[in-house]
């Protein structure tokens, strides 16, 4: 076996055809992996930036605040989600869902689907990352490098004189397209290896990366083999191919995800904003009574503290925003789980495309999965639910401002 | 003793066509049988169904003793096949294609018994390691003949092997096929060549649509009869 894969070597070392399909495949890997570098630098950046001016602005914020409501009120707090040390390699959910917030003590969920408005939506065939490149271009260089390895022998009348000569086919093909494969894997990976270890990504991270894009060329090779077992001239085998790959790379993708977003359709995320934002208008009218008992359903430890006055009172003010979010809770919960189960079922009809396969798997690998952005938001969600926590004894109990205290106010603490 | 090579009562389709009906022959070791016919005769299908290629639709393929069809791979071993088309790599030099069909076959040659093997081919050696898209069609014929050698097999089976060799080469390839016999090998040969077919053959079967229709053998120290054969090759043609 070994004196075959040397044979196969130097025969493919001398195949003029092969190595420009080889050598554009390195070309894209290094592309992709730059393109996916410069984009998490870029997304470390702007988080970098924004953790400096976050501190400062706060701060700044702070400086002239006489009360704990006004303090709250005017102070931003930083969330973010880091890229992971394999982001690089599959840029996933972070270029449609938001991957950082600023928020404040008001009514949340409005802050936090504000974002999902501003960030562009890729569609269909996304950026050109190397998730990208593993999944949908890499199946179609190997239909490149092997669709015609028999069919070119037989128009070149060389296909029994090489078979009587190898004895088997096997001892002949095999050899021929493995060395072909591992090649074009070896392409592939040399680049995402190199960023990695640059990167620092984690070893296993890697080798699992590293075995879904062989896995995933593998059974593209077994689906050329099938095919070109045909006893069809090259071009018919190629146009085969093609139509296969257009089938399982975009099409069948496509229609499951049109056929997924009609079987869980998702709220709209403006008609959060609006309710939430309705809600928080309309308390200003409401009898102030009203508000505080739907606030202390949710926050009965307040009871003893809930009399409002004043025609205008912090602790009625951020009770209100509350209920805001609680209002629109039934409309998130389902956004979420709509979410989930698009999620879900993706995840399943991903075994129908190994492309699908590859860049679910690349995603998850990378945290840049849906279920990964939805724990981002949820952690946003825990975050400002400390910050509830710290203000809402000082404005209930109405304790004097002490600046000394501000130091305690929770931050925003990333996984990871 | 088996003959390595025998055809039993062969018959052969192709396609819904009877190619071979019931053709029988054996050649024994060290014989050189060659095998005649007009064109579409059968005579390539033959050396197909013997390399495992075709399925007899009737009858049996035997190498060295053995069904065809029951190992497959075993035959291929015993036999070196010089196709009818010649078609070894034209991107590669001589040396290179050498190099690479010996290795297919399993084998290791040195660069000396490479130019030993193109010396009896008589294969110019400047010609040697250049690509074979610029060799003639003799000089490719030749450099596959030399693969042919190089195997080392016990059996030969060669279509239309001097198909485009010059005259002067064409009578280097008949002593070299005698050599060859004489030291053992086992050779089967098809052509539509009369002449060269009763310069070197031990003996000639004629082949006409599918069917072994006559058969001469060489008496002893003589050549077979090339007017005989002439006679039953045209005028089994002319029916
Ligand atoms: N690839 C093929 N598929 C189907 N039938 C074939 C094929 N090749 C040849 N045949 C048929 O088989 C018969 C014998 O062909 P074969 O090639 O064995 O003849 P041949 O004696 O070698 O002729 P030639 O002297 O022209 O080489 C012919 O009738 C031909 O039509
Ligand atoms: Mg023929």
């Amino acid at each position: 076996m070994v004196s075959d894969l040397l044979r196969e070597i130097r025969f493919l070392a001398k195949d003029r055809g092969a190595l420009f399909w080889l050598a554009l495949a390195f070309v894209l890997s290094i592309i992709a992996v730059t393109f996916g570098v410069t984009e998490v630098r870029d997304q470390q950046r702007t988080i970098a930036e924004l953790i400096e001016e976050d501190t400062a602005d706060r701060a700044n914020a702070l400086k002239g605040q006489e009360d704990w409501g006004g303090a709250a009120y005017y102070a931003f707090h930083l969330a973010y989600a880091p890229p992971s040390e394999f982001a690089f390699a599959a840029l996933g959910q972070r270029d449609s869902s938001p991957w950082k917030h600023r928020v404040r003590m008001l009514a949340l969920e409005g802050q936090i689907h504000q974002a999902d408005t501003k960030n562009a939506d890729f569609g269909l065939v996304g950026r050109f990352d190397f998730a990208f490149l593993a999944a949908s271009v890499a199946p179609l260089l190997l239909i490149l490098l092997l669709y015609d390895l028999r069919a070119a022998e037989r128009t070149a009348r060389r296909h029994d004189l090489l078979v009587a000569t190898a004895g088997s086919s096997r001892k002949l093909w095999l050899p021929r397209a493995l060395v072909r494969v591992l090649a074009l894997s070896l392409l592939l990976l040399i680049p995402l290896w190199a960023a990695s270890s640059l990167v620092g990504t984690s070893g296993s991270v890697i080798i699992q990366a590293s075995f879904v894009l062989v896995g995933a060329l593998g059974i593209w090779w077994l689906i050329v083999e099938l095919i070109s077992r045909i006893d069809a001239s090259s071009s018919v085998l190629l146009t085969a191919l093609i139509g296969l790959w257009l089938a399982l790379a975009i099409i069948v993708p496509a229609l499951a995800k049109v056929a997924i977003e009609t079987r869980q359709p998702l709220p709209n995320g403006g008609e959060m904003l609006l309710l939430q934002r309705e809600t928080v208008n309309d308390a200003w009218d409401l009898p102030k009574e009203m508000t505080m008992a739907a606030f202390l359903e949710e926050h009965p430890e307040w009871r003893d503290h809930a009399a409002i006055e004043q025609p205008f009172e912090w602790k009625w003010y951020y009770a209100f925003q509350q209920v805001g979010d609680l209002r629109v809770k039934p409309l998130v919960d389902q956004y979420r789980a709509a979410r989930l189960a698009r999620d879900h079922e993706a995840g399943m009809i991903a075994f129908l495309s190994p492309t699908s396969f590859v860049e679910r798997s690349f995603e998850k690998l990378a945290g840049t999965d849906a279920a990964s952005m939805i724990a981002y938001e949820d952690s946003v969600r825990d975050f400002h639910a400390q910050l509830r926590a710290f203000h809402y004894p000082m404005l209930f109990r109405e304790e004097p401002f002490d600046r000394n205290l501000l130091e305690d106010i929770p931050g925003f603490v990333p996984s990871r | 003793m088996t003959s390595p090579l025998e055809a039993r009562s062969l018959s052969l389709d192709r396609d819904g066509n009877t190619v071979l009906d019931n053709v029988s022959f054996s050649v024994a070791k060290g014989e050189i049988f060659a095998l005649l016919g007009g064109n579409g005769a059968g005579k390539s299908s033959t050396l197909l169904t013997f390399l495992g290629f075709l399925e007899p639709s009737g009858g049996a393929v035997l190498v060295n003793g053995k069904t065809v069809g029951s190992d497959v791979a075993s035959a291929r071993s015993a036999i070196a096949y010089l196709p009818e088309a010649t078609s070894l790599y034209g991107h590669m030099n001589a040396y290179e294609n050498l190099d690479y069909f010996l290795n297919l076959a399993g084998r290791s040659a040195t660069q000396a018994d490479y130019d030993t093997a193109l010396d009896r081919v008589a294969l110019p050696r400047e010609a040697r390691s250049r690509r074979l898209q610029f060799f003639s069609k003799g000089m490719r014929q030749k450099t596959a003949i030399a693969l042919a050698l190089l195997r080392e097999t016990p059996i030969l089976l060669l279509d239309e092997p001097t198909s485009g060799l010059d005259p002067v080469a064409i009578d280097e390839f008949h002593d070299l096929v005698k050599d060859l016999a004489g030291a053992g090998q086992t050779i089967l040969m098809v052509t539509h060549d009369v002449y060269g077919a009763c310069q070197v053959a031990d003996r000639v079967g004629l082949l006409r649509r599918g069917q072994l229709v006559g058969s001469f053998a060489a008496e002893k120290g003589k050549r077979i009869d090339t007017e005989t054969v002439h006679a039953a090759f045209a005028e089994r043609e002319a029916v």
